[in-house]
């Protein structure tokens, strides 16, 4: 399939939302609350240490408390908490596994009444030993057992999930392997191997809007919930009548402007809670998490830990891969989703390793419970592959582009879980990246403290089959097409190129088409953005949506004048019809007036549009084997390549990105500047988790850097200068996507960490075994290296 | 966020009435980018806030012969950006110009900072290095306080019930000397410093150190001279290798913590880095 | 609010906000963006943190970018505020908001407003600013989405005259 450009697809539609964003007229969520009436605030209680036993919550003062309307505790009754997302479950039982984790909600009149009466009520703690990381929670005996009921519960899950046969520690929750036979035969015939441990640091979505919920209780009971969560069917609809038994019609679920999500809203935390209190106190409840709460109580990411072993000959082939890789997801209780698998998938992308063997899990801590983040893991964990690669490459004195291309995975060629790629662009990307920065040529010292150096990597990130999508277009009678969505928008652009979709498939101006977003009792089901899926399947129902409205015009035209269907074709507002005495007619003519005497019972009447409707939903994947393996375990990956040069202050430590070029392949872009942006804002985001972002805790286990002057996320003095930022598409089209589209915003993030890390190490020859590379561990390692050379 | 009442005194007579009566129910503001956010998580609970925007010597900046007259209400943009305090005092626009960003230092003050008293701050130390006086107004006048001797604490200074800080005395610097302050953080002048450090070099006629302030941020319970390290380079020449000297005097010396910004032993090795570049930059500069 | 609470003692304040006059009657622990928001309903002075870290509650004051969340009610007066809404004009919007629409400099807006006003202030200050004066100008905005690129290349358009013509002076 050769790369679409058509009149609105492929094109640089400016985004449908730009105006009321510059203007400050956009509402998000955070507006929408200022702006409901009679409304009560919830404020949460949150646990200061990280596992404690409350001895003693007495609510009898605060209950008194002025303007206090009701609380909420872990014991409230009648509530299924396990099948709640897991950072709103409250403390269970008397007990807090996360420094974070809500102990008491409170509602009353104002926000501040709300905090006063936080004060007042009386609880006392028993501390608990805790665990805060991996290697502390994998031993056989840890000091803490996060989950002491996993195994002895009867777990209803929709995801398959593998047996774990022994369990190393008690805080194994969750399990994968793969294997393909014959990886130690293999490794034997492999001139080098290499053998190493990488471990990646806790980050924070810390989107700029912070999470907020608005109940607003109608008389009969129904709630109109509005928050920047995701989904508005997917998640917080279907996941609120899962949770809470909510009957279907006595929810309406809608979505302000929403300021940014990152894969990290996928969790309906805040919309369960003020559900519950809304509903309880059948009051309106507006809840708000802080900038701090969005640290300790809004989800983390999780790390990945990797022991990784892989061979190769001297030519650059790789033979064998050996390798696990620990998800560490922090404080989940009933953990059905972590196994281990979103991490160990960063081995099925991007290369041929010959033979393989993954043995992944996933393991509890004591910490903010992971949710997902863009990257889902193979950010974690394709960073021990792409340093071991770019280490055996350096060993053998072959060139870090010659060694990728010569392992890579080419379209049609089996990966090791046996899927056959079906598009991959990482080829152009790895080129065209090698060229922008001029890999092949040394950086330029300028006899500073500051060295430099540059680096190369290859990513993909899967996407997972995330359920189907609908949507409907109504072609109306006056000749506008009003486009129904439940999208999620959370900046990318995503309604723009639906919008663009639509346009091209109805060859409609764009200017006709209005698109209603995102209310769950006027548009159609969609599960929720996530996983890179919106412009995949969102795009071909929108796309199928289209093709129907055109049918049912076709239809409708040909009864109208007396021409068989066949004979008509669809052109924007006109109908083009072959065997008439009128070549062109304007559709919109065609409506019976509203006029009493002559509207009728069928046909194409005023005021009332003719619908189209499309559903899209990828095909199943396939349970795999006892070996890990099936054809068909993720549904297409995106592919990425990362250059960048960095300088290194020999002094410091401190590592500064200074050029970069980014290329993506996202299949057939819909909007190329959308997709520049992704690009731009994803390495953005990964430089920060690449060398600052992480959690710091205090002697409690609670997150003591809990706020954006201490979790250092980029700001704009972190990023290279306009003239050594390149942001390049190199689409390879997906057969099943939309215009050959598949999605983006993900797969960009993956390369970063290791472009870097091989930049560093070119810089002043050292080689990181973890990010976020910060200035205190390289200044060790290069203080390690000058001792070593003494 | 609450408090009972805002108050506004016109003279500084009634600004000391006003903190005698509320005593520790009360808190002055400047320009608001410290104690707000405080007030917002409670970390500080007042029943009213005192801003002096009208009381006119507050705002002011006066340069004779002597001196720098810098009311305490002057923003670190004027600080930073006023071409005479620039031409004389060049240190003491660069460590205003080091906190945080524009829209800070558009509001925030250079009394605000003093008084906050953090040890981490910067405006701070380009008094420090300066040896600024503190001119403080209470209820028996007007008493002065060198600006090293006004801090006793994270956040605690020398000022009494009723007490508060009207301006700045900056000396005229000597001739031949030279200023700076380096400010180090990961994220520049967005963070709050892992280490700052001041130095101020005067030269003698052979070009021997006839006087000298080195001043250091964040190793400290307050901002802090050395004066082991002062006293180890005065009377002699300023060469890299007793520069070197004294920078390894300050880091062994020091004892910093560890915390979620840094660990106690990076931060001794950075103060050894920039004690050097401060030296280094400030002997530069009595050219 | 009718409703009076008698715990605290209000403040009056005169503001100016885009050129309107007003006379506020608050709480003196109101903020700067508390009025904006909740009083004179403009909602466009975002919400991000406590903590005056993430600037996208910057609006202007006499010119000068600052943090609203940080200014309390009292120390707005006699001030001239200028917030997002105060831009767009009758006729068309600020050069600023078309240029960051044309250039694509937004993704979930909720920086924006903040960012177009440290720009307009910065522009209006030096009207030859360098890529290094916005950097330096901008980095009290925090923005997740961009990446800051496009936001750079908007605000050079309009440094370098792109929008004079159409939309008038910065």
């Amino acid at each position: 399939m050769t790369r679409f450009i058509g009149k609105y697809v492929g094109q640089n539609q400016k985004r449908i939302d730009a105006y009321e964003k510059v203007t400050g007229r956009a509402l998000y969520a955070t507006d929408v609350a200022v702006q409901t009436r009679d409304a009560v605030h919830m404020h949460a209680l949150v646990s200061p240490y990280a596992h404690a036993k409350i001895t003693k919550l007495d609510l009898s003062k605060a209950e008194k408390a002025p303007g206090v309307v009701g609380i909420i505790t872990g014991e409230e009754p009648g509530i299924d908490w396990e099948s709640f997302p897991k950072d709103a479950i409250m403390a269970q039982n008397n007990e807090v596994i996360w420094a974070g984790q809500i102990v008491a909600l409170v509602a009353a009149e104002t926000l501040e009444q709300a905090k006063d009466a936080i004060e007042l009520i009386d609880i006392e703690y028993e501390v608990l030993p805790h665990v805060l990381y991996y290697w502390d929670t994998i031993k056989p005996d840890p000091v803490s057992v996060v989950d002491p009921m996993w195994g002895k519960r009867d777990v209803v899950t929709d995801r398959p999930m593998d047996e774990i046969d022994e369990r190393v520690s008690p805080n194994v929750v969750g399990a994968y392997k793969l294997d393909t036979g014959n990886v130690d035969e293999a490794m034997k015939t492999a001139d080098i191997i290499i053998e190493k441990e990488f471990y990646t640091g806790k980050k924070t979505a810390s989107q700029m809007e912070t999470p907020l919920c608005t109940c607003i209780y109608e008389p009969n009971g129904k709630i109109i919930l509005s928050s920047n969560g995701m989904g508005v069917h997917g998640v917080v609809k279907m996941g609120l009548s899962k949770m809470l038994g909510i009957k279907e019609n006595m929810l309406r679920v809608v979505s302000p402007h929403n300021g940014g999500s990152f894969g990290s809203r996928l969790a309906p935390i805040m919309e369960v809670l003020c559900i519950m209190m809304a509903r309880k106190i059948k009051r309106t409840v507006i809840y708000r998490l802080t900038r701090e709460q969005q640290f300790t109580t809004a989800p983390s990411n999780w790390p990945g830990i990797s022991k990784i072993k892989m061979g190769a000959k001297k030519d650059g082939t790789i033979v064998a891969l050996d390798w696990y890789v620990a998800e560490e997801c922090g404080a989940a209780i009933n953990n059905s989703y972590f196994t281990g698998r979103m991490c160990a998938s960063g081995a099925n992308m991007c290369y041929d390793f010959g033979e393989a063997r993954i043995d992944s899990c996933a393991v509890t801590t004591n910490t903010v419970p992971a949710a997902e983040y863009r990257g889902l893991g193979v950010p974690e964990s394709e960073f021990a592959i792409e340093c071991v690669i770019s280490e055996i490459a350096d060993q053998l004195g072959i060139d870090q582009l010659d060694m990728r291309l010569k392992n890579l995975l080419r379209k049609g060629d089996k990966n090791c879980v046996g899927e056959a790629i079906t598009s991959t662009g990482l080829e152009d990307c790895l080129k065209s990246v090698y060229q922008s920065v001029k890999v092949d040529e040394p950086s330029i010292q300028d006899g500073s403290v500051w060295k430099r150096g540059k680096g190369i990597a290859s990513a993909g990130k899967q996407n997972t089959p995330l359920g189907r999508s609908e949507a409907t277009v109504l072609w109306n009678s006056d000749a506008t097409v009003t486009l129904l969505l439940s999208n999620d928008e959370n900046g990318m652009g995503a309604t723009t190129a639906l919008k663009q979709i639509a346009a091209e498939v109805l060859k409609m101006p764009i200017e006709n088409i209005e698109v209603i977003r995102a209310d769950t009792d006027a548009t159609p089901y969609d599960n929720y953005g996530a996983s890179s899926r919106t412009t995949y399947t969102t795009g071909n129902a929108v796309r199928i949506a289209a093709m129907d409205c055109i049918q049912k015009l076709r239809d409708e035209v040909g009864r109208a004048i007396g021409v068989h269907p066949i004979n008509v074709e669809i052109e924007g507002t006109k109908a083009i019809v072959h065997g008439y005495q009128v070549p062109e007619i304007e559709i919109d003519t065609l409506f019976k007036p509203i006029n009493f005497f002559e509207q009728g019972n069928f046909g194409l009447m005023k005021g009332t549009p003719v619908r189209g409707h499309g559903v899209y939903c990828p095909a199943p994947v396939l349970q795999w084997g006892a070996d890990g393996r099936c054809a068909r375990q993720w549904n297409w990956y995106q592919y990425s390549a990362c250059a960048a040069e960095v300088e290194v202050n020999e002094e410091t430590g401190e590592v500064r990105v200074i050029k970069f070029a980014s290329a993506a392949d996202t299949g057939n872009p819909i909007n190329p500047k959308l997709v520049e942006g992704q690009i731009e804002g994803g390495v953005h985001m990964a430089i920060g988790f690449s060398i600052m972002e992480d959690h710091f805790y205090d002697k409690n286990g609670m997150i003591a850097n809990r706020n954006l002057g201490d979790y250092r996320i980029p700001t704009i003095m972190e990023m290279p200068k306009n003239e050594n930022v390149a942001s390049i598409i190199c689409p390879d089209a997906l057969p099943d996507g939309p215009f050959g589209a598949k999605g983006m915003a993900e797969s960009i993030t993956v390369p970063v960490a290791p472009a870097i890390a091989e930049a560093v190490y070119n810089a002043v020859g050292i080689r990181v075994d973890s990010y976020p590379m910060t200035a205190e561990k390289v200044l060790k390692l290069i203080k390690e290296k000058k001792e070593a050379a003494n | 966020m609450r408090f009972e009442k805002y108050c506004q005194p016109t003279t500084t007579s009634e600004c000391v009435s006003l903190l005698k009566t509320y005593g520790s129910e009360a808190r002055m503001v400047a320009g608001g980018t410290d104690l707000v956010p405080k007030l917002k998580s409670r970390a500080v609970r007042v029943k009213a806030v005192i801003g002096l925007e009208k009381i006119a010597e507050a705002k002011q900046i006066i340069i004779n012969e002597k001196g720098l007259e810098l009311g305490a209400l002057v923003t670190l943009r004027t600080v930073s950006k006023s071409s005479e305090i620039k031409a004389k005092w060049p240190a003491l626009s660069e460590a205003a110009g080091h906190v945080s960003s524009d829209q800070i230092r558009n509001i925030a003050t250079i009394g605000g900072n003093v008084c906050n008293a953090s040890p981490s701050a910067d405006a701070l130390q380009g008094l420090i290095v300066y040896d600024a006086i503190v001119n403080i107004v209470g209820e028996n006048g007007t008493r002065k306080v060198p600006i090293v001797e006004f801090f006793v604490g994270p956040g605690k200074t020398v000022l009494e019930g009723g007490e508060f800080v009207i301006s700045f005395t900056v000396p005229t610097p000597k001739e031949n000397s030279g200023a700076t302050y380096k400010k180090f953080a990961l994220r520049g002048d967005t963070d709050i410093s892992i280490v700052g450090v001041g130095s101020n070099i005067a030269l003698d006629a052979d070009g021997k150190v006839a006087s000298a302030i080195i001043s250091f941020a964040a190793v400290a319970p307050t901002p802090i001279r050395s004066t082991e390290a002062e006293s180890l380079i005065m009377g002699k020449q300023l060469t890299d290798e007793l520069i070197d000297e004294a920078a390894e005097l300050i880091g062994n010396n020091c004892s910093p913590i560890t915390d979620h910004r840094a660990t106690k032993e990076y931060r001794v090795e950075m103060i050894k880095v920039w004690a050097k570049n401060a030296l280094k930059d400030a002997l530069a500069r009595t050219k | 609010m009718a409703i009076v609470d008698k715990s605290y003692e209000r403040v009056t304040v005169n503001l100016v906000v885009n050129g309107k006059d007003y006379t506020v009657d608050v709480a003196p622990f109101k903020t700067l963006q508390d009025v904006l928001r909740e009083d004179l309903n403009l909602l466009g002075t975002k919400v991000g943190c406590e903590d005056g870290n993430c600037g996208v509650c910057t609006v202007l004051m006499d010119n000068l970018a600052v943090k609203s969340c940080c200014v309390l009610a009292p120390q707005a007066e006699g001030h001239k505020i200028t917030t997002i809404e105060g831009l767009e004009k009758e006729d068309g919007l600020h050069p600023l908001q078309q240029s960051f629409i044309d250039y694509f400099a937004l993704q979930c807006g909720y920086c924006t407003p903040g960012m177009i006003l440290s720009a307009k202030a910065l522009l209006m200050e030096k009207p030859d600013a360098t890529e290094d004066d916005i950097r330096e100008a901008l980095h009290g905005n925090m923005c997740r989405c961009t990446g800051y690129k496009k936001i750079v290349e908007a605000i050079e358009a309009v440094r370098d005259g792109e929008y004079k013509d159409s939309c008038g002076e910065v």
